[in-house]
């Protein structure tokens, strides 16, 4: 269970042009549910979802991950909290250039310890889950935006990760590949993982376990079902 | 973590394969660089080794004759007042010049054959070895023995015969009886021995006169030798209108002067340096979005700040090192295969330097490790330093300010 505790965070603190994004979030994501974060854009939204990831220091409040405070991990061990725990998809879809889809999908396994080479089956596997069994080996510029997100998802999932972490990932991607993404999460989602989205499509939010709704950096509103 | 290390190099490797433009960037200009001081030293080095050679059969001490403040014969009855200082095993006159063959300038030195041991290939008992024919007779003249520099450069072999034209403007023939090949190039290559009364009559120089004076001492311990040297030189310099060298003076004048030669080119080696430091670290910035987005996303996928630390380190070692072994083998090319054209012309500054002269080139172990010490190490600052930079921002704040 993922519990974020009057999580807030401060941009320019003390200059200028201060500007508080998210103010006291109080969040709870269950195992084996999908927690949506719904809301317009620049709502705070990727902010918290950021803070939550370990992504981004919150300036007050705490992350508790099965009650142990993350936030207060040192830098080294926030990024072994990512390594071993954590899947992000990103609505700018941020997959490396030069690369095919498979590298891209194969990155994240470069800072663990383990061989890449055994992880290249299971990586074609989650292509061709996602559809992309012939586009394995095309370089990701050579793919539409919907194809890229399918790559940054799998990418997402190489590691097995507990808990995916998934802003506004359909942002920029077609109506099938949006259809494709959101079954996947679906049966994630009845493997156990436990599945955090932001998404300004409020279509999005039939699939949340439970939604919270934003508005100018606050959790204004939150249902089940 | 042996496999940890291996996937960080393997993540590094397909940077440089992915970043094409600052991959080549880097290699042209590091390489340029590396091939430049590479050069210099190795031909700095070799010239400094080439001047310890040539010293290796010089005298303890070299009188020269001074007038007007230039260098000018020498009488040779200072030679008597030199034998009778206490410590001196044998003063010789010499004399020396230069003559012309066509328009091939030559050094002519006269030997008193009987003072020269020219066995044949013993190179640490004579500077100067027979490859050819024999050694100066004591009882002939009109026979020369030269370098296999001049053999070749002239086509002369044992058996030639050399005409050459004299102080007093008349054309005089030697008979080629051997050809020497020394350890030292500069030997080799313009150098022509005959007898020394041949060399008085060629030079028009008396009995009265020499080019110098060769002093030697008696053999001293070595821990005692400066200070006999030093005492039979202040000696010596009783003798008006003269300039004692020592063999330490004339290395330390060689290493000087190219020394200071190669120092302009150090200069000009150290400003291409700090443009490429500045190339590189201007492709760091050039690419700076797309490194610092990178940056953002490996440590959201994972990567700690070590691990970027730690690939951009092997990114700029494999760069530095492939660009410093470039570099290398154009320097060593351009030495030894080109024979140095341009550089050769500044660093040993004669005003006459023949087409098939090789420039003594000398690769040292510190000189290679230098190379890839000054190539690494900069590349390694102009990247490392502004990837530890976003890598020590949180990853959201990297990407964000990437993309902005």
């Amino acid at each position: 269970m993922i519990e974020a505790v009057n999580l807030a965070k401060v941009y320019n603190q003390g200059k200028k042009y201060e500007v508080e994004a998210v103010t006291d979030a109080n969040v709870i994501a269950e195992d084996g549910e999908i927690t949506v974060f719904v809301g317009p854009s620049g709502c705070g939204k990727t902010t918290l979802m950021s803070m939550i990831g370990q992504l981004l220091t919150p300036t007050r409040g705490k992350v508790l991950v099965n009650g142990e405070d993350i936030t207060a991990y040192s830098d080294g061990w926030k990024a072994v909290f990512r390594r071993e725990n954590v899947g992000f998809v990103f609505q700018h879809i941020n997959l490396l250039p030069n690369l095919n889809a498979l590298d891209n999908v194969m990155i994240p396994l470069f800072c663990q310890d383990v061989d890449p080479k055994e992880y290249r089956e299971p990586a074609l596997r989650l292509l061709e889950k996602l559809g992309l069994a012939e586009r394995a080996f095309f370089n990701v510029e050579q793919l539409s935006g919907g194809q890229q997100q399918r790559v940054a998802v799998a990418r997402a999932l190489i590691t097995q990760p507990k808990i995916i972490v998934a802003d506004e990932p359909l942002t920029f991607v077609d109506e099938e590949s949006a259809r494709t993404i959101t079954d996947f999460f679906g049966k994630l989602r009845e493997e156990g993982k436990t599945i955090l989205i932001s998404t300004h499509v409020f279509n999005l939010a039939k699939l949340a376990d439970k939604s919270y709704y934003m508005k100018d950096g606050r959790i204004i509103n939150s249902s089940t079902g | 973590m042996k496999s940890r290390f291996k996937n960080l190099a393997k993540y590094a490797l397909s940077c440089i394969r992915r970043y094409k433009v600052r991959t080549l960037v880097i290699l042209v200009c590091l390489g340029i660089a590396a091939s430049v001081f590479s050069s210099i030293s190795f031909l700095k080095d070799g010239l400094i080794a080439e001047g310890e050679l040539s010293l290796k059969y010089a005298p303890d001490l070299t009188v020269q004759g001074i007038s007007a403040g230039r260098q000018s014969f020498i009488d040779t009855r200072y030679a008597d007042f030199i034998r009778g200082i206490e410590g001196i095993k044998r003063v010789e006159p010499r004399v020396w010049g230069y003559g012309n063959i066509g328009n091939t300038l030559l050094v002519i030195v006269g030997v008193d054959p009987n003072t020269i041991n020219a066995s044949a290939g013993t190179t640490s008992a004579t500077p100067y070895p027979l490859e050819a024919g024999s050694f100066l007779s004591p009882q002939g003249s009109g026979m020369v023995v030269i370098g296999k520099g001049v053999s070749d450069l002239l086509g002369a072999k044992v058996g030639s015969v050399l005409t050459m034209l004299s102080e007093s403007n008349e054309a005089f023939q030697y008979f080629v009886v051997g050809v020497f090949n020394s350890e030292s190039t500069i030997y080799n290559a313009d150098m022509i021995l005959m007898s020394i009364g041949d060399a008085r009559e060629f030079f028009d120089i008396g009995e009265d006169r020499a080019s110098d004076l060769a002093v030697y001492l008696n053999d001293v311990e070595p821990s005692s030798y400066n200070s006999v040297l030093n005492q039979v030189a202040r000696r010596i310099s009783a003798i008006t209108n003269s300039r004692v060298l020592t063999k330490d003076v004339v290395l330390k004048a060689q290493e000087t002067t190219y020394g200071a030669r190669s120092g302009y080119f150090s200069v000009t080696w150290y400003i291409i340096l700090i443009a490429v430091a500045v190339i590189a670290f201007n492709q760091t910035v050039v690419v700076g979005h797309e490194s610092k987005f990178e940056v953002g996303l490996l440590k959201a996928l994972g990567f700690s700040t070590t691990d970027v630390i730690q690939v951009r380190l092997i990114e700029s070692t494999i760069l530095g090192a492939l660009a410093a072994s470039i570099g290398l083998t154009i320097g060593i090319m351009y030495d030894v295969v080109l024979n140095a054209p341009i550089l050769r012309d500044f660093m040993l500054g004669w005003a006459t330097l023949y087409p098939n002269f090789a420039v003594p080139t000398f690769i040292t172990a510190q000189t290679v490790f230098l190379t890839y010490a000054v190539t690494i190490v900069p590349l390694l600052f102009a990247t490392v330093i502004p990837s530890w930079v976003n890598a020590t921002v949180d990853p959201d704040i990297a990407m964000r300010g990437a993309r902005a």
